[in-house]
């Protein structure tokens, strides 16, 4: 096992290093403003047998899971994903041909005991990602809102920790210990591959005052990193500088200075939005996102504003009606980029089998040509949605809620510039996967709605309308009562017509009259 | 008053009237090209959409069915291929309205069957035949419909063909169009228990066989059997099935199971769980989220009033007295009784009216004609005000609003279809009227 343990600041608020205190394997230290970053990676063989037959059934697995309250991200760690549980998957044997194999089995089991998630109540409710774009992507993907990690923390705590029962009393409430602090993560990452065969685990805390404290276990790797972003260290356009101290607990007894520069993906553009319904709502409600600037990240005609969004299958698209011009434009939008597949524009939510869809759509931010201002102003782009009829519940209504999506500008880097493995950037976002490798994204930062007081989540809400359970008996003998009424009543008058005139002609039938 | 008079006897000439429902059409489709161009509210109907997505693919050698929600026979994507054209030829907007025209040119030829039908096979002069040809002509209803590019006209002019081929006594072309009718959209089905029927000597103008010898017994069984196999109904039934299966196993062989599958069975196993003008819509959706424990579910035995009705009873009782009404009845049946209704579907007997109506109570007796249409627009406006309650207000409306407009609607409609009934049980007057034409 190793990890990596790193407080980041931003530039000017950091700490003199002089003040950590090290002591063997545990390090010390005054309270500060700073993200913090916890990532482990762990050997196969580590591995309680419970985990790793899980992994060694899987080709690639990637789970992304993040918070739905709103957090500011610190440099270097500025990647955005919608709020909510994804995973990237590609089974191991099957190799993503079948998705419903023994492979998926297994990991649909282990995520239901872990995280609490029910994949498996639908073989098909993975979608397939396209594999002919640029990146290299996982083969499934799988999406669903998630409010935290409790879940997850109550089977470490009682499943995992235990198992390390072998390695003394404290390896046990270390493991709890950590497992705990994740009930307040922004996010949690988990990344597994067959070429690695590496199991790394990341976790990040939103910005907040902290003191540094860490402790470790002997025989393990661990550095701790106190890091903050200091654009003295930046040589290119496409990095960003860091400088800090680095400290191997055990190995040293004082931290050692570093200042490195690395290209970074993802950057902050400066704006901010935040999303919201336009009411009233209807089936076909409109997600209106209001951005407080058009204004670019850099002076580049080719960057583009685009809007990632992950939605729950009670939400979709309608990719037909996002492929009109006029209608694009009257909703500040260019054109849909991205559509997952298939959306069934039909099915009710409690018939659809896939988790939901993605899109991805470029904005149109106001024209930044003559007047200066109306770029740099706020605006909205809206972006028309359906709802999928829902299952009665007693109350007549369902609350529903979309996910905020990842708002980026999506610029081409600079001739020449590569982004190899950036130590803290996140890979298998969804839309990473849609861009050529050379595109850095410049992140808008998602802001909750005051309006409403949703509590600085980082999800739209709806409500919509259901039959209520109470109705049913109503609505079951009302409409055999309404269908025999009128079924008899039309019955009625045929008997009465053929009473009189018979099945024939009228002529027919009097002279059969006469005959009598 | 008597300009106005004079003026409308003039429009009820053939070239004038076709001339003007030819300009509606005209400038209802050139408005909504306007539209289209103009705002982001579309004229165009999403079928439309639909239809010409499917043309494109065909048009390059691709399946229909690779358009998701196409359902319909390939033969409709083929017709249309000329809107795929717009890709490459100029002014690409008039090529894509292509589709739109054809719609609108079958609306008025269905028209022109209208005016033969009424003019040969129920007497009527020229002045009123046309007049009751523009209920369909002039309706402005039915010229929108096919102008914002639905493709129920052609079922119109399909259906009326039918009918004109069977009073006609052109059994073969009238099996043909039966075929086809049935392979186009299912529902016309319902109509060859009515021809058949319909089809015995006195109507096909053939003398009464003679009985056989003199033995004044009445004839068995196995006589009336016998007599009811002629020669003209089996011509009629082999023909209509060979033109539906032959259309059926060309298109099975180009394109495979899709075409069944979207075509046909999508039919089975549709849910129909989105509100419209079926009184089963509800419950549709109550039982598909929440299925019933009861023993007895009426949705599941849906079809017995619905099909008994359109195929049996009803042309076991009007189809030989009145074909026509015979036939409004039916289609009438089977839209009311349907599991699924959206106003397209009320095309398909507004076609009738022109034929039905001048026999009518609803035209003989003007308070009841206004009373049965106050109350099909009132309680269709019901349905439409909470329909838009809960589609684009989000409010509530399924129980009870919505379920009581579509009960009333429901119940509004088995009236007027008794009416219709009754007055198809002692019209019958088109038949009697040709059959003593033929005879003198």
């Amino acid at each position: 096992m190793r990890q990596r343990i790193t407080f980041i600041h931003k530039p000017e608020q950091g700490i003199d290093v002089q003040e950590l205190q090290i002591a063997g394997y545990s390090l010390g230290g005054p309270e500060f403003l700073a993200a913090r970053e916890d990532r482990i990676t762990l050997a196969l063989d580590e591995l309680p047998a419970e985990l790793s037959d899980v992994l060694q059934s899987c080709h690639e697995l990637h789970v992304r899971w993040v918070s739905p309250l709103a957090y500011e991200t610190v440099a270097p760690l500025l990647s955005r994903l919608s709020p909510g549980f994804h995973l990237f998957y590609t089974p191991g044997k099957t190799r993503g041909e079948v998705e419903d194999g023994p492979d998926t089995a297994m990991l649909c089991q282990a995520l239901s005991k872990s995280f609490g998630i029910q994949i498996c109540s639908s073989s098909r409710a993975f979608a397939r990602l396209p594999n002919d774009r640029f990146s290299h992507s996982a083969a499934l993907y799988f999406y669903e809102p998630r409010e935290n990690l409790n879940s997850l923390v109550d089977y470490l705590s009682t499943r995992i920790c235990a198992t390390l029962g072998g390695h003394g009393d404290s390896a046990v409430s270390h493991c709890r210990e950590r497992a705990e602090r994740l009930r307040d993560a922004a996010s949690l990452d988990i990344s597994y591959d067959t070429i690695s065969h590496a199991l790394k685990v990341t976790a990040q805390w939103p910005k907040k005052r902290q003191s540094v404290s860490v402790s470790s276990l002997p025989g393990h790797r661990t550095e701790v990193g106190i890091l903050g972003e200091d654009p003295s260290v930046r040589t290119e356009a496409e990095e960003v500088g860091i400088s800090g101290a680095l400290t191997v607990l055990g190995d040293q007894k004082t931290p050692s200075p570093v200042m490195f520069a690395v290209p970074s993906r993802h950057r902050v553009s400066g704006a901010s939005f935040s999303s919201a319904f336009v009411s009233p709502t209807g089936l076909h409600p409109t997600l209106r996102l209001r951005i407080s600037s058009g204004q670019r990240p850099r002076e580049d005609a080719s960057c583009a504003l685009h809007a990632y969004f992950t939605l729950p299958k009670s939400i979709f698209p309608d990719r037909y009606q996002l492929s009109d011009e006029l209608f694009l434009r009257s909703k500040n939008l260019t054109a849909l980029r991205y559509a997952s597949s298939p959306i069934d524009l039909e099915a009710p939510a409690y018939a659809t089998e896939t988790w939901g869809s993605s899109i991805l759509l470029e904005l149109t931010p106001p024209t930044s040509g003559e007047k200066e201002d109306e770029a740099s102003g706020p605006w909205t782009a809206e972006v028309p949605l359906h709802l999928r009829y829902l299952a009665p519940n007693s109350d007549g209504y369902a609350e529903v809620e979309a996910p905020y999506p990842a708002v980026f500008w999506a610029c081409p880097a600079e001739e020449g510039t590569k982004f190899p493995n950036n130590p803290f950037d996140r890979v298998h976002l969804g839309y990473d996967a849609l861009f050529g490798p050379r595109t850095a994204f410049w992140h808008v930062e998602p802001r909750a709605e005051d309006a409403g007081g949703s509590g600085g989540r980082l999800m739209s809400p709806i409500r919509v309308p259901v039959l209520d359970e109470d109705d049913a008996s109503w609505v079951r003998a009302g409409t055999a009562a309404a269908v025999v009424v009128g079924f008899a009543w039309v019955l009625w008058t045929l008997v009465a017509a053929y009473m009189k005139s018979g099945y024939g002609r009228e002529k027919e039938s009097r002279e059969a009259k006469k005959k009598q | 008053m008597a300009e106005t008079h004079s003026l409308l006897s003039r429009l009820f000439r053939p070239l004038p009237l076709f001339a003007v429902s030819a300009l509606l059409r005209a400038i209802f489709l050139l408005y909504g090209l306007w539209q289209d161009a103009n705002s982001p509210f579309k004229y165009t109907d999403i079928d439309y959409l639909v239809f010409t997505d499917a043309a494109r693919f065909t048009h390059r050698g691709a399946s229909p069915y690779d358009r998701e929600t196409y359902r319909y026979t390939p033969l409709l994507a083929w017709l249309l291929i000329p809107t795929a054209w717009s890709e490459t030829l100029r002014p690409a907007r008039l090529w894509f309205a292509l589709g739109k025209v054809i719609f609108a040119a079958a609306d008025l030829l269905a028209g022109w069957f209208l005016v033969r039908i009424l003019r040969r096979h129920a007497g009527m002069d020229a002045a009123r035949a046309l007049r009751f040809a523009s209920i369909w002509l002039l309706n402005p209803m039915v010229a929108t419909i096919s102008t914002r590019g639905s493709s129920e006209g052609l079922l119109g002019v399909l259906v009326m063909a039918l009918l004109w081929a069977v009073l006609e006594r052109r059994v073969a072309l009238a099996g043909v169009l039966l075929g086809f009718g049935v392979h186009f959209k299912i529902y016309p089905f319902i109509y060859a228990p009515a021809i058949v029927w319909w089809m015995d000597d006195e109507s096909m103008g053939l003398a009464k066989p003679p009985t056989r010898g003199l033995s004044k017994q009445p004839p068995s069984i196995l006589d009336h059997v016998w007599r009811f196999l002629s020669p003209e109904r089996i011509q009629l039934a082999l023909i209509s099935l060979v033109t539906f299966t032959g259309l059926n196993a060309l298109m099975y062989t180009i394109y495979g199971m899709p075409f069944l599958v979207h075509t046909y069975f999508h039919h089975v196993t549709r849910i129909d769980h989105r509100h419209n003008f079926s009184v089963y819509n509800i419950l549709l959706y109550l039982t598909s989220a929440v299925p019933s424990t009861s023993s007895f579910q009426i949705e599941s035995v849906a079809f017995v009033p619905q099909i008994l009705l359109s195929t049996v009873l009803i042309p076991l009782v009007l189809a030989k007295k009145d074909l026509a009404t015979s036939m409004m009845a039916q289609t009438f049946a089977f839209v009311t009784f349907n599991k699924v209704c959206t106003s397209q579907y009320f095309l398909w007997y507004i076609i009738f009216l022109p034929l039905y109506l001048p026999t009518s109570s609803f035209l003989s007796n003007p308070k009841l004609g206004v009373s049965a249409l106050v109350l099909w627009v009132a309680s269709q406006g019901a349905w439409l005000q909470q329909g838009f309650q809960l589609e684009f207000m989000g409010v509530n409306t399924f129980f009870p609003g919505l379920w009581a407009s579509t009960v009333a609607f429901f119940l509004v409609n088995c009236w007027i279809l008794g009416i219709i009934i009754t007055d198809g049980s002692h019209a019958g007057a088109q038949d009697r009227r040709l059959s003593q034409r033929k005879a003198v």
